[in-house]
């Protein structure tokens, strides 16, 4: 997949989440440019265009929502959050929180940090399903974004 | 007047003689006050008057009251010493008639009529330690050493001290102060 | 003012003084008593003198029956100007002279009487007899007054008091010059042991003044002082130790605290992640490979997916517990009505919403941390409607009441009830009345109850019968 054509990045560290999630996102037909990285670390290198994705990643083709989730080793989702929603070229980019974290603080600062949205996600299947296809057609098809 | 002066005296004297025997008519059965007061004065002249030692021959000697002629008290004189003793010498009376009959006595009562008898006995016993009491009046100036008389009543004495000292005796001050004092150069 | 309260200064002077005073006046009585005896006995007898004179003169007076003599022996009884009166008798006993002459005769005895000189009606008298060389010549009759005694007396008074009073003076003198040797230390020593007690200050010391039992008392005071230090210094020290005692605990406590936070954290996302893992896969296969699965495997697939939610639910409660425990409470005014509706509406699910009737009494405001009081309410609601799921007309009620100065709050419904008699295990973790067949849960909702009441200073309790109904209670403190 051209890195530059990406709508939805996936950062997810849990294979069998992202799994899950990339099948119901492919349900409705939303996961066809989705890349998924699965730590933190990747996601930078992504967004930034930097390490793995030095070459390749031309900065202004940004994608359309960013699906986050926290907890995760080398870099965790709340720095990814930190380091996207302070650089200016990346600060438009939709960051939703996909997290199974319900604490209060940890939803507070993602906020604090700017992130546009914050889900949890349940442990109940039928709900999960039903998140990730409102999270799509929000942000994929719904949300206007910024050229 | 000599002659009426002889009369007066004559009379007094017939007055006398007659009181003495009506009182010596009366004073049988009983003695007139005057003399009862009198036993008594001399009774108690015994314990006012100390006589010298020599007047009595030993301690129980009696101590004498002797009357010399008409005895105007009666037995009242008796009945007043009767039992007493002065400084333990049995107090006796004696009655004498007549001088001669005077014996040792330490008081002697002269009750003699005539005055100039009076002098004589007194004069007699001269010397001797005898209290020689009289009632005439003119008894201190004869010579006596004690003369009762009256004064409004009652009945008084005379003391010629001078008499008493040369006799001897010692009279008690308290003696000489109830008394009058016989003074010789006052002319009466 | 009692005499224990009288300052010991004042004590000591006026006990001094009044043991003077006692002493004085004791002795003066003492002096007066003798006086007047031995005056009376000294006047008797020169009045027994003046007679024997007055008789031994008044002899020849008598013997001879001389008035005037006896009147001036008698007369001479003027220069002792005490003699009131005087008289001769004579040996019959009739009266002979007298004295003074202008005297009424009837103010003499009659005749001549006792022969002791006796006190009557203030007067001395009496008869002597009057006799030469033991020869009763007559009685002599004295009568003297007591002036001499009056006047004696008068002097004896004045010079008395005059003592007394100079003696006054001189005992309250020295008492004054004696108090202060022995009330001044004491003095001293109370008013050191004032002043460490004001100030607190445990290292002063008396100062021994002597040897005596003060000199013991102050030593003993500064013993009792220097082990009131000691003692200080080792609760000083015991709670210093205390304090770092409870320090260290407070941070193992804080420590450990954290530990469970983090515990909890990585529990809530470590141990949901398989769960949803496991619910995920189980539907892929039944919606993927339903062709393959037959009704019994369709079953197993649906045995599975409950048990893994209940596992989620557990988790979450559990997680819930756990920081309803360790939170610290934030207090803000909660509108208890509001939370009630608001509940109401979130908890019950949509096809029962019809079905139950609702008794909602208006609630008071309490003061708490909102969001553990909506916990509050949330379980014990929801347990309401669960358990009265199965009655035709099931019937919760809501409100509270004014008792013993609290308000107790509480929700009623009709449904199964519970047998009293495990009531106490109602609010522990984990236990439950019912199997999970008939109504499902955790068995921890209830216990999360009673950790927010308790954390709140109020308490909860139940009341239930067995298919009647139960009612929950709990009280929250007032503001």
């Amino acid at each position: 997949m051209n890195p530059n054509s990406v709508e939805v990045l996936l950062v997810e560290d849990n294979i069998n989440d992202a799994e899950l999630t990339i099948r119901e996102l492919r349900k409705h037909h939303m996961a066809n440019n989705l890349f998924h990285v699965k730590d933190g670390e990747e996601a930078l290198d992504f967004i930034f265009g930097t390490g793995k994705f030095a070459d390749s990643r031309d900065l202004l083709c940004k994608p359309k929502v960013v699906l986050l989730d926290i907890q995760m080793p080398k870099v965790n989702g709340i720095e990814v959050l930190q380091k996207v929603k302070s650089d200016a070229r990346t600060r438009a980019t939709p960051v939703v929180i996909l997290t199974s974290s319900k604490e209060d603080p940890d939803i507070q600062k993602c906020y604090d940090l700017g992130a546009n949205s914050y889900i949890v996600k349940p442990v109940n299947f039928e709900s999960f399903a039903e998140a990730i296809k409102n999270l799509g057609f929000y942000w994929l098809l719904l949300n206007q974004q910024p050229t | 007047m000599p002659v009426l002066k002889i009369i007066r005296s004559r009379l007094l004297h017939a007055v006398f003689i007659s009181a003495c025997m009506v009182l010596h008519l009366y004073a049988q059965p009983v003695v007139s006050r005057e003399y009862q007061i009198k036993a008594v004065f001399i009774f108690n002249f015994t314990q006012f008057v100390d006589w010298p030692q020599t007047a009595f021959p030993d301690a129980d000697a009696p101590l004498v009251i002797a009357v010399l002629g008409d005895n105007p008290f009666g037995s009242y004189l008796n009945e007043t010493v009767a039992g007493e003793k002065i400084n333990g010498h049995p107090v006796i009376v004696q009655y004498y008639n007549r001088t001669e009959e005077i014996q040792n006595c330490h008081i002697l009562f002269i009750a003699l009529s005539d005055p100039q008898k009076s002098e004589q006995v007194i004069s007699g016993i001269k010397g001797k330690s005898i209290l020689t009491i009289g009632d005439s009046p003119d008894f201190l100036k004869r010579g006596g050493m004690i003369k009762f008389f009256k004064r409004k009543n009652n009945i008084r004495f005379e003391i010629n001290p001078a008499a008493t000292k040369s006799a001897s005796l010692t009279l008690s001050s308290k003696l000489l102060r109830v008394a009058e004092i016989f003074d010789p150069s006052k002319k009466s | 003012m009692f005499f224990k309260d009288i300052p010991i200064r004042r004590k000591l002077m006026r006990g001094i003084v009044l043991i003077c005073g006692m002493v004085l006046l004791v002795t003066c009585i003492s002096f007066f008593g003798y006086e007047l005896y031995v005056f009376r006995k000294s006047t008797k007898e020169k009045l027994s003198t003046i007679g024997k004179i007055i008789a031994a003169n008044s002899t020849a007076a008598l013997a001879f029956d001389s008035h005037e003599d006896a009147k001036e022996i008698l007369a001479a009884l003027r220069t002792e100007p005490n003699i009131v009166s005087a008289a001769l008798y004579d040996q019959n006993g009739k009266l002979f002279s007298w004295y003074p002459a202008n005297r009424d005769i009837r103010e003499f005895p009659e005749k001549p009487g006792t022969m002791q000189f006796r006190l009557s009606h203030n007067f001395l008298e009496g008869f002597q007899p009057v006799a030469q060389d033991k020869k009763q010549l007559g009685y002599l009759y004295l009568k003297s007054d007591l002036g001499g005694m009056y006047e004696r007396f008068r002097v004896f008074g004045v010079v008395a008091a005059f003592v007394i009073i100079l003696s006054f003076l001189l005992a309250w003198l020295l008492s004054k010059l004696l108090q202060k040797s022995i009330s001044n230390p004491i003095l001293a020593l109370a008013e050191t042991a004032k002043m460490i007690s004001e100030q607190q200050d445990y290292s002063v010391r008396a100062v021994k003044l002597g040897q005596d039992e003060l000199g013991s008392l102050t030593d003993a005071f500064n013993n009792m002082l220097t082990q009131i230090e000691q003692q200080n210094l080792k609760l000083h020290e015991f709670n210093q130790n205390l304090e770092m005692k409870v320090k260290e605990r407070t941070i193992q406590l804080e420590s450990v605290n954290k530990e469970l936070e983090a515990f909890s954290y990585s529990i809530s996302h470590d141990l949901r992640a398989p769960l949803r893992g496991i619910i995920g896969f189980t539907t892929i296969l039944e919606e993927d490979y339903s062709s393959k699965l037959d009704d019994e495997a369709r079953r197993i697939t649906a045995v599975i997916r409950n048990n893994t939610l209940k596992m989620g639910h557990l988790i979450d409660d559990l997680l819930t517990f756990s920081r309803m425990g360790r939170q610290d409470i934030i207090k803000t005014i909660v509108h208890t009505d509001q939370m009630i509706e608001e509940i109401i509406r979130e908890v019950v699910p949509e096809n029962r919403m019809g079905k139950i009737s609702w008794v909602l009494h208006p609630v008071p405001d309490v003061q708490g941390d909102i969001n553990a009081l909506r916990q509050v309410w949330i379980n014990l609601i929801s347990n309401a409607v669960k358990y009265s799921g199965n009655r035709e007309q099931p019937k919760i009620e809501i409100g509270s009441v004014r008792e013993r100065g609290q308000t107790v709050f509480f929700v009623k419904d009709n449904g199964v009830g519970f047998d009293e008699k495990y009531k106490d295990k109602l609010f522990r973790v984990f236990q439950r009345l019912h199997s999970a067949d008939e109504f499902e849960g955790t068995g921890v909702g209830l216990a999360i109850v009673e950790k927010i009441t308790s954390k709140h200073g109020g308490r909860v309790w139940a009341e239930g019968t067995l298919n009647k109904g139960a009612a929950f209670y709990f009280t929250l403190p007032d503001f």
